[in-house]
């Protein structure tokens, strides 16, 4: 009799088929932060190196690779900047672990948010815009191998959850003095989230000069970790885009909602074409050669 | 190379369905996620076999035994249909179906079910009919003709009836027509044709592990879940 473990679906990790790994692949995860995706990785590659800054998760993982019998891995509790590989890797993994870059990006988000740069003078070069991470990844990578990268979009929700909390605030009380720091944070979510939007192509700036080519922007559907939907973003033009179906059994409320959410997508997707407004989004792209 | 992720593990089948873009070339690939995905992907690739084993597309179709099997299928020119199609406005491309079916099915030594036989998951052009997504494959007895017809023709009737199943005459006439085109000629052995709805709904539950359904039946396909009243109040529309 098979164990259990061969059974178990991996279907959350769809978005890594766009990667195409093979037998002699040597793999690298930052964050690990899906552990599907990382056993997913174990079964296609030759070794799958997870690096987990969070003891916890790092214990966690263990004991799920145990459970899947999964030999192929090393584990690594540190951060990314803390290590020195011997191993060149094929392909890098970065899931939802963009944090990291956001951390160093909110020490100068003129790096990111180029575009809203109006002094271009103040790029001396393109060494400038070089960020750790990237720095860190690239390095590691052998020349041709692939990055990918996955990320929600948070600045979306963000500023969503703000409109509802004014909404909701504007609906029971009065316009008072009193809202003046809602509508001061709604309009800086705003200014941030025009800001993210013209960011879209800062990211893909930012891979160029860390060396990728090749770089591919899809956008994801309903969410990173259970991805029903994945469109390539310079194929928008070949086909019409057909909103996810939205499972919610059981009470009519959530039926109503997830009909509602379809028809949103409708609109903002399908007759507006604002995919800078998709949920979450990956990115591959290839290290030059 | 570039990807589009079209269908993702749909009623539990642990596969994904993606659409590949090449420099040259468009294609499908459809992978597996577990070992169950593995089972699924296999025996739609003996659907394949089974059904392009005489057509130039064989040598195009694909299958990679991975730890995850992988099936690469070109993509076939011709009209396409939405999955939700109706009855009306289609009624040639159904009755070319039906003739199709007749003329493929009846003459083979092997009889074979497809099992989830749609309008959306066939391509016509001209001279060609090619169908896709033999996930549910399998060999059957020949007195089960008719089968994926009547499943199909049921299928219809769920959409174009807006799932109340209540069907304007015209729809209905047209039915009959398609069973008739049908039954005309097949042998009195047919354990389908009699009472088609209804003896469609049981083959498929009395067979079901030959679908190879990974979820609940009656959520994957509307016969299953269909009563008894609906299936004989159109039993007697078709064979009256």
């Amino acid at each position: 009799m098979k164990p259990k473990s061969d059974f178990i679906n991996l279907s959350s990790a769809v978005g890594l088929g766009l990667i195409g790994f093979n037998e002699k692949n040597i793999v690298v995860d930052y964050g690990c932060i899906f552990f599907d995706s990382f056993v997913y990785a174990s079964r296609l590659c030759k070794k799958v190196v997870g690096i987990i800054p969070s003891s916890e998760r790092l214990n966690t993982l263990q004991k799920r690779l145990v459970e899947e019998d999964v030999k192929n891995c090393d584990l690594v509790n540190a951060n990314y900047n803390e290590q020195h590989f011997n191993e060149v890797f094929d392909c890098v993994i970065i899931n939802s672990f963009l944090e990291q870059l956001i951390i160093e990006i909110k020490r100068d988000k003129t790096i990111f948010f180029d575009s809203k740069i109006r002094d271009k003078k103040r790029y001396s070069g393109p060494e400038k815009i070089r960020i750790g991470f990237f720095k860190t990844i690239c390095k590691g990578l052998r020349p041709g191998g692939t990055l990918y990268l996955s990320y929600a979009n948070k600045l979306r929700i963000r500023t969503l959850l703000l409109f509802i909390k004014l909404a909701i605030k504007s609906f029971f009380t009065a316009i008072s003095l009193k809202e003046a720091p809602s509508f001061i944070s709604l309009l800086n979510a705003i200014y941030l989230f025009s800001y993210y939007l013209l960011s879209q192509e800062g990211l893909e700036k930012l891979l160029r000069t860390n060396g990728f080519v090749d770089i591919e922007k899809y956008a994801v559907f309903p969410d990173l970790k259970y991805p029903l939907k994945i469109i390539p973003l310079s194929k928008l033009d070949e086909f019409s885009f057909e909103p996810v179906q939205y499972l919610y059994r059981g009470r009519c409320f959530r039926r109503i909602c997830a009909g509602a959410r379809r028809r949103i997508d409708i609109i903002i997707f399908n007759k507006l074409k604002l995919f800078s407004l998709s949920p979450s989004f990956i990115i591959t792209a290839r290290k030059a050669s | 190379m570039l990807y589009e992720l079209i269908t993702s593990n749909t009623h539990n089948n642990n596969t994904a369905l993606y659409k590949c873009y090449n420099a040259n070339k468009v294609f499908y690939r459809k992978a597996a996620f577990s070992h169950w995905g593995n089972k699924v992907i296999e025996n739609e690739n003996k659907g394949y076999e089974w059904f392009y084993k005489d057509s130039e597309y064989l040598a195009e179709i694909r299958f990679m035994k991975k730890y995850f099997y992988e099936l690469e299928i070109p993509e076939f020119n011709g009209r396409k249909f939405p999955s939700e199609s109706v009855i009306s406005g289609n009624e040639e491309s159904i009755e070319k179906i039906i003739a199709f079916y007749k003329d493929r099915w009846s003459t083979e030594n092997d009889f074979t079910v497809h099992g989830d036989m749609a309008l959306c998951n066939f391509i016509i052009d001209k001279n060609n009919i090619k169908l896709v997504d033999w996930e549910h494959f399998h060999y059957s007895d020949k007195e089960f003709f008719g089968y994926d017809i009547i499943n199909m023709l049921f299928i219809f009737i769920y959409h174009e009836s807006k799932r109340t199943f209540s069907l304007n005459k015209r729809n209905r006439d047209f039915l009959k027509k398609c069973y008739i085109q049908l039954a005309e000629g097949v042998a009195n052995s047919n354990k389908i044709l009699e009472k088609p709805f209804q003896n469609a709904k049981d083959y498929l539950l009395t067979f079901k592990d030959r679908f190879l359904v990974n979820t609940n039946i009656y959520n994957k396909f509307v016969l299953a879940g269909s009563p008894l009243s609906v299936l004989e109040h159109f039993d007697s529309i078709v064979t009256k």
